[in-house]
């Protein structure tokens, strides 16, 4: 027998108590892993994808909502002239409704641009030119949708013919529709406007010329900016609502799981004044007792941690099968969420392990085995 | 401040003056006023009507609980002011009880172990010394055990392996044969018996059973709370 063992027998001994207050972290902790996945595979979604596109940086202002703020396109062609600058393509990207589909990124890209380059044809075809009233479907968005090469899917005002299926090699690509920019414009009504402008630069560029040309681009575009993938994440007003509500609501879980575990602990402790006297009359320091309630609910929280983190994988697997969250993100189950979990479910333990220990430590040896 | 005062019958182990406890603020007097002396490798007995105070005394000696008034010496140092009183409890007294006070969790081999977790040895070492234990008691066939599946006798044979777990020098006993027939009463009593004989353990027993009590090298009667009769050979004297 060991300390540990101990510990595990303190745990064991009311296996349904034991058992419901695992439930109710895990069921906390499964909260946190779900929340935070989606909101990190949201940005993460993002960054894959503009780097799967080939983006060093977007032109775009972010100002308002989830998606940027329309913009003359004739901004596009001075950005084009800067140094540095080996290529541009402009971009109209919208969240749109798309029949039965809650939200779809709509994509509208300009023709011949680089954007297009890396979308594989899985089925049918690219369009046929800049004007061709067609789009093609990334893979999730024709699941999503349920339609095939030949199909027509309506676009705000206009009715497109599905053309082609493609492979982007990103989730939020796979997810989109994607258009030549000009048939976008027109039919949301945004004619002569765009929403990004997405830059190469030649290769090797300097950090500090970037941040130089970041000025240059700010002269141009007073109200733009110029982000690499990482800024555009962190910039965005929606990651940020996704972010602050997904850690607010996590807060909340853990709130709940520290007036379980502690409700629980103290329960045992009272339950188990009598052994807390034996264990005192003969020899056992106060401070391990302290320590063997702290054990016993640092273990709780790491049990009920375990359990979470597979309960949240298990939720967000199913959300990214979820219609209306598929081709959107890609929720991040990463090590880091993980471990990152399972230490808060350590921690909410042993946060509520403190005031029962306290207490435990406060018995009368002889009150507890008088006789 | 360690002071060992030494006569004929060996060193003082525990020296009480003017002893007191009271509880609910003062409302009931449990001691009042006892003095005492107690040397290594006595067998005291302490027996006397229900309430008069034999629980609260062995649970003094044992720091279980504090004196209200009073001194109480153990080996020279007083046990109010000791810096860690578990110490002392772990490693030079062992106590065994009339309801035994096992823990139902554990098996009877882990019982005896649970006071080694103070005494810094290895897992192996606290096997090795349980099974010893329960050896010399009788019990080396119920290691894996519960308390609940042994019979009265048993279980107390376990608590005194228990007592024994850190090689005290002084054991404490509070009517460990209140809950046992005569035969099991009667083989506890040899065990504590052979304790004090082979292993010179000082041995303090509170019992109701005069025939016990006859057993001892010395017997204190209490009542209300103060000793009424001790037949300690030399009585207590103030300065050599
Ligand atoms: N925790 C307590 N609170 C209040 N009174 C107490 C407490 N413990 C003991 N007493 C009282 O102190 C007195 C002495 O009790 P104690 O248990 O020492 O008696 P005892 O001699 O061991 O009796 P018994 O032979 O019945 O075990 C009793 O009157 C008892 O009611
Ligand atoms: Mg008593």
């Amino acid at each position: 027998m060991t300390f540990f063992t101990i510990v595990v027998r303190g745990l064991i001994r009311r296996p349904v108590r034991t058992g419901l207050t695992l439930v109710g972290i895990s069921i906390g902790i499964a909260a946190v892993v779900a929340l935070v996945g989606m909101a990190w595979g949201y940005e993460k979604s993002i960054e894959k994808q503009l780097d799967v596109i080939g983006v060093d940086l977007l032109v775009s202002n972010m100002s308002a909502g989830i998606m940027p703020k329309v913009f003359d396109e004739k901004i596009q062609e001075k950005i084009a002239k800067l140094p540095h600058v080996a290529e541009t393509t402009s971009v109209l990207m919208q969240l749109l409704s798309i029949e039965d589909a809650p939200m779809m990124m709509v994509s509208g890209r300009e023709w011949g641009g680089f954007t297009w380059n890396k979308l594989k044809i899985v089925e049918g075809r690219m369009p046929k030119d800049g004007s061709e009233q067609a789009v093609v479907l990334g893979t999730l968005a024709a699941e999503v949708l349920k339609k095939k090469v030949g199909d027509t899917v309506q676009v705000e005002t206009s009715e497109l013919a599905v053309v082609g299926i493609v492979d982007g090699g990103a989730v939020v690509e796979n997810g989109a529709i994607i258009l030549p920019i000009s048939v976008m414009q027109e039919a949301t009504g945004n004619q002569g406007r765009i929403n990004f402008v997405d830059i190469r630069l030649t290769p090797n560029t300097p950090k500090q010329t970037v941040e130089e040309l970041g000025k240059q681009i700010q002269v141009i575009f007073p109200e733009g900016r110029a982000r690499d993938a990482s800024e555009v994440v962190s910039a965005n007003q929606g990651f940020r609502i996704a972010r602050a509500m997904s850690w607010s609501t996590s807060l909340l879980a853990i709130v709940v799981g520290v007036l379980g575990v502690m409700n629980t602990m103290l329960m045992t402790v009272f339950e188990r004044t009598h052994e807390i006297g034996i264990l005192l009359a003969v020899g056992w320091k106060r401070r391990r007792i302290v320590y063997m309630v702290l054990c016993e609910s640092a273990l709780l929280g790491f049990l009920g941690g375990v359990t979470g983190v597979t309960l949240g994988a298990l939720g967000l697997k199913i959300l990214e099968f979820t219609p209306a969250i598929r081709g959107l993100l890609e929720p991040d189950l990463s090590p880091k969420l993980m471990l990152i979990s399972v230490a808060i479910a350590v921690v909410v333990g042993v946060i509520s392990g403190l005031y029962p220990a306290w207490r435990s430590s406060r018995l009368s040896p002889s009150l507890a085995i008088h006789g | 401040m360690v002071e060992t005062v030494k006569n004929g019958q060996g060193t003082l182990v525990y020296e009480a003056v003017g002893l007191k406890k009271h509880y609910d603020g003062g409302k009931v007097a449990a001691l009042r006023g006892v003095d005492l002396q107690i040397r290594q490798g006595e067998f005291v007995a302490i027996v006397g009507p229900s309430g008069c105070g034999k629980s609260t005394l062995l649970q003094m000696l044992g720091s279980l609980a504090t004196a209200s008034e009073g001194v109480l010496n153990y080996r020279g140092q007083s046990i109010a002011d000791m810096a860690d009183p578990s110490e002392y409890r772990a490693h030079e007294i062992g106590f065994v009880f009339q309801s035994f006070h096992l823990l139902p969790t554990f098996t009877v081999a882990e019982n005896v172990q649970i006071p080694m977790f103070e005494g810094g040895s290895s897992r192996a070492q606290r096997i090795e010394r349980a099974t010893e234990l329960l050896r010399s008691v009788g019990l080396e066939h119920r290691l894996t055990h519960f308390p609940s599946e042994l019979s009265g006798g048993e279980r107390q044979r376990v608590a005194i392996a228990r007592g024994l777990a850190n090689k005290p020098t002084v054991v404490l006993a509070d009517e460990p044969t209140g809950n046992l027939d005569s035969v099991n009463a009667k083989q506890i009593i040899e065990l504590l018996l052979k304790l004090h004989r082979d292993l010179g353990v000082t041995l303090v027993l509170v019992t109701h059973d005069l025939a016990i009590a006859d057993l001892a090298t010395r017997t204190i009667r209490m009542k209300d709370g103060r000793v009424i009769s001790d037949s300690g050979v030399t009585p207590p004297t103030d300065s050599p």
